[in-house]
């Protein structure tokens, strides 16, 4: 039944769907590992700019190592939605 | 450009009698940064002790003290005045603080002393009021509940009526969920009253001090509170009126008294004897010249002025920008991150053009730009001056680029502008934009990934440059500078590499030629030799580092994110417009009726929400990537930072002047 009606528009039609299904996956799961990340991080980050201001800049920085992670996972989308 | 202010060392040298002629010129001109004397057996300097204060240190201190407590009880801040455009001479405001400092003080204490004792007589009748409230329920005057002999009273709330074994009178009324029990039993019976109450769950209340009924007294109080807020107003009202008239004098005395006090310390911070005093300390080389003229004058002559040699990496000099107006506000960015060391390479004027770059390539809307431009001249009214005037500054630089951005990408608030997109197109296939070619995504990421490789380049470079100029010649130096030119050498060959396997748009195409060995092509072994000479390069400078290797790719990629995050805010101005207008509000036009009026309106919350939110983004998105991308990127290739602030002793005078 299934092998039936798999026409090459079914199956075209449900490469994109993949597709999409892929980008959805490659921004979440790189969205999650970068919340993952900054989660201590950021904990740490805020405490430490608490005790001392000048640790704004350098606390900065260390929480949005991380983010490069979630941009992958954008960049990847876009190369398969477009 | 690109260097920070040159730094002279200056020796101050001269007899004690000098020494408040000398600490006040170096105070007016606002050059000199102290470098504190420390008590030791250096050469040179056995002997010497940390001065004593100016005479007049503490009497100044006193006042000050004075000033500062009238400044709390009027609320006036010399922080948050304005410059003044007319300033005050000193000696008048000299004069004043003699002749009317006692009257202000007296005034201040006054009004401070009326506002508190009747925000102390409010709050007392506000307390009396909630204790006579369990009472409003007893009709009787409550100066009939005391003054007994024989007697005891007992008040106070029970859940449920009670009776009493031992002989009473009773008083029970309902209150608030919970009754009112007043009971009266004679002083032999009081103990086992007492007892039996308990048992019932009574919970006793003081009975007030009062005479009259208790709802009488509250609207006694109640009247008495309303009166005394009036008064409170009033005294308010003066102290306002007291504050607007004064407020000038006391900044301006503020301002000489911190000076004044200023001065007198800073011998604590020079070395003396018994008859003499040395100052060290920095000043911009330019105005060495005008500082020691100056301070030969003021003594006549009588002072030895040198400038001492120094080592530009071992001491700690003090660092002061010296940049073009243009960047001068992008150094709050650098501030935020390392200030420069001295003699190091200081890249502000290079953030100061990219940054704004940045932003607009990631927020390139003309509708945001203007919504950001309108926000910053509008926050310029709280923000005057410091760092907050400075990121002001900033972001007025990045929305005009984001402006401009907006008029090459045709966007405003995610609409097309009537013009095709100049050279990238940033639409996305949303709603009636659906027959469109979609975004330039791939020519963007490969856009993008050029930036990286070239500002990573200059980062590299700049590291080489730095480490020719900021270390001794020798092994040492040249093992660095090798190493930087082993990273660049390790990124080109891999982009060679990649050039001679796949055709990329915007890249060279290399691809094609006949293989030489293994499947590469000339260019291919080009690029692989290029890469293992860079490897070399970076080993032999610390064989650790060959672990960074990754960062390679890693960090040129991180560039990419100028065109993702750009697009996802697109994506969400686009996404706004089409569920506010095309799903919401056109359908209802096209067929106007009651309901329709009220989904018009919520469409266009919706169409707000949507854009305050993503101008949220746009700011966060634009300003910390692109930020982010220095400070990561960028600076980590060749920025050392940790240079010592300039400080220099005195002030700029906002409100008084000689």
């Amino acid at each position: 039944m299934v092998v039936e009606t798999m026409t090459i528009e079914v199956a075209e039609a449900s490469a994109v769907g993949f597709k999409a299904i892929g980008a959805g996956l490659a921004v979440g799961l790189a969205g999650m590992g970068t919340g993952l990340a900054q989660l201590g991080i950021g904990g740490a980050a805020v405490g430490a700019t608490a005790e001392n201001k000048e640790m704004f800049g350098l606390a900065l920085l260390f929480t949005v190592i991380p983010e490069t992670v979630v941009i992958f996972g954008l960049v990847i989308a876009l190369l398969l939605l477009f | 450009m690109f260097d920070t202010q040159t730094m002279s060392r200056l020796l101050i040298a001269a007899s004690k009698d000098q020494l408040e002629a000398v600490v006040r010129e170096l105070y007016r001109h606002n050059v000199f940064d102290i470098e504190d004397f420390v008590e030791s057996d250096a050469q040179g300097l056995e002997g010497c002790k940390i001065g004593m204060p100016l005479p007049g240190a503490s009497e100044s201190s006193a006042e000050l003290v004075r000033i500062r407590s009238i400044e709390n009880i009027y609320g006036v801040s010399p922080q948050g005045m304005g410059s003044s455009d007319t300033k005050v001479p000193t000696s008048q405001v000299q004069q004043r603080i003699e002749r009317e400092l006692q009257a202000i003080e007296e005034d201040a204490a006054k009004l401070s002393e009326e506002k508190l004792s009747l925000e102390n007589t409010i709050r007392d009748y506000e307390t009396r009021i909630a204790e006579l409230k369990p009472f409003t329920v007893f009709p009787a005057n409550l100066a009939d509940l005391k003054g007994f002999e024989n007697f005891v009273v007992f008040a106070g709330l029970v859940s449920a009526p009670v009776s009493l074994g031992v002989p009473n009178e009773m008083f029970s009324a309902a209150y608030d969920k919970s009754n009112l029990l007043i009971a009266v039993v004679s002083r032999e019976d009081a103990e086992e009253g007492e007892r039996e109450l308990f048992g019932a769950g009574f919970q006793p209340i003081p009975i007030p001090d009062e005479a009259g009924t208790a709802g009488e007294r509250t609207v006694w109080y109640t009247h008495e509170i309303t009166r005394l807020e009036k008064e409170l107003e009033a005294v308010s009202g003066r102290i306002i009126a007291q504050k607007e008239k004064n407020a000038a004098f006391l900044v301006a005395c503020d301002e000489l008294l911190t000076a004044e006090v200023e001065r007198a310390e800073a011998p604590l911070r020079f070395a003396t004897t018994e008859e003499t005093f040395v100052a060290e300390g920095w000043v911009p080389t330019d105005s060495v010249a005008a500082l020691t003229s100056d301070l030969q004058s003021a003594t006549g002559g009588k002072v030895f002025i040198s400038e001492v040699e120094y080592d530009p990496v071992e001491d700690a000099v003090p660092v002061e920008y010296h940049n073009p107006d243009f960047s001068k506000p992008t150094e709050m960015l650098m501030d935020i991150y390392s200030r420069p060391q001295y003699n190091e390479f200081d890249p502000t004027i290079l953030v100061s053009i990219v940054f704004p770059i940045f932003f607009g390539f990631i927020l390139g809307d003309v509708g945001y730009g203007i919504i950001l431009l309108a926000l910053g001249y509008y926050l310029r009214k709280y923000l005057k001056e410091g760092a907050g005037k400075q990121l002001l500054d900033v972001f007025r630089n990045a929305s005009i680029s984001s402006i401009i951005f907006g008029l090459l990408y045709s966007e405003f608030l995610g609409f097309a502008l009537p013009w095709d997109p100049i050279g990238i197109n940033r639409h996305l296939n949303i709603g009636s934009h659906a027959s469109g070619h979609g975004p330039d995504a791939v020519l963007m990421l490969v856009l993008t990934a050029w930036i990286g490789i070239l500002h990573i380049t200059l980062g590299r470079a700049l590291h080489m440059y730095n480490a020719s100029r900021m270390m001794k010649p020798g092994k040492h130096r040249s093992k660095v500078i090798f190493g930087q030119f082993g990273w660049i050498l390790a990124m080109w060959g891999i982009l060679l590499i990649l050039w001679s396997l796949f055709e990329m748009p915007l890249m060279p195409v290399l691809a094609g030629y006949p293989a030489v060995f293994m499947g590469f092509n000339g260019f291919g072994m080009a690029g692989a030799i290029l890469l293992a000479v860079g490897v070399l390069g970076i080993g032999q400078d610390s064989v650790l580092e060959l672990m960074e290797l990754p960062t390679i790719v890693s960090h040129v990629l991180s560039y990419t994110r100028l065109a993702a995050v750009g697009l996802s805010s697109v994506a969400i101005a686009m996404v706004t417009n089409y569920i506010a207008i095309e799903l919401i509000i056109d359908p209802q036009l096209a067929n106007l009726s009651v309901v329709g009026v009220v989904l018009i309106l919520v469409g266009i919350v919706v169409f707000l929400i949507g854009h305050t939110l993503n101008t949220a983004l746009g700011i966060l998105g634009g300003g910390l990537h692109s930020i982010r991308l220095h400070y990561v990127e960028f600076f980590t290739k060749f920025y050392k930072g940790g240079g010592r602030k300039y400080k220099p002793f005195g002030k700029l005078r906002k409100f008084t002047e000689d």
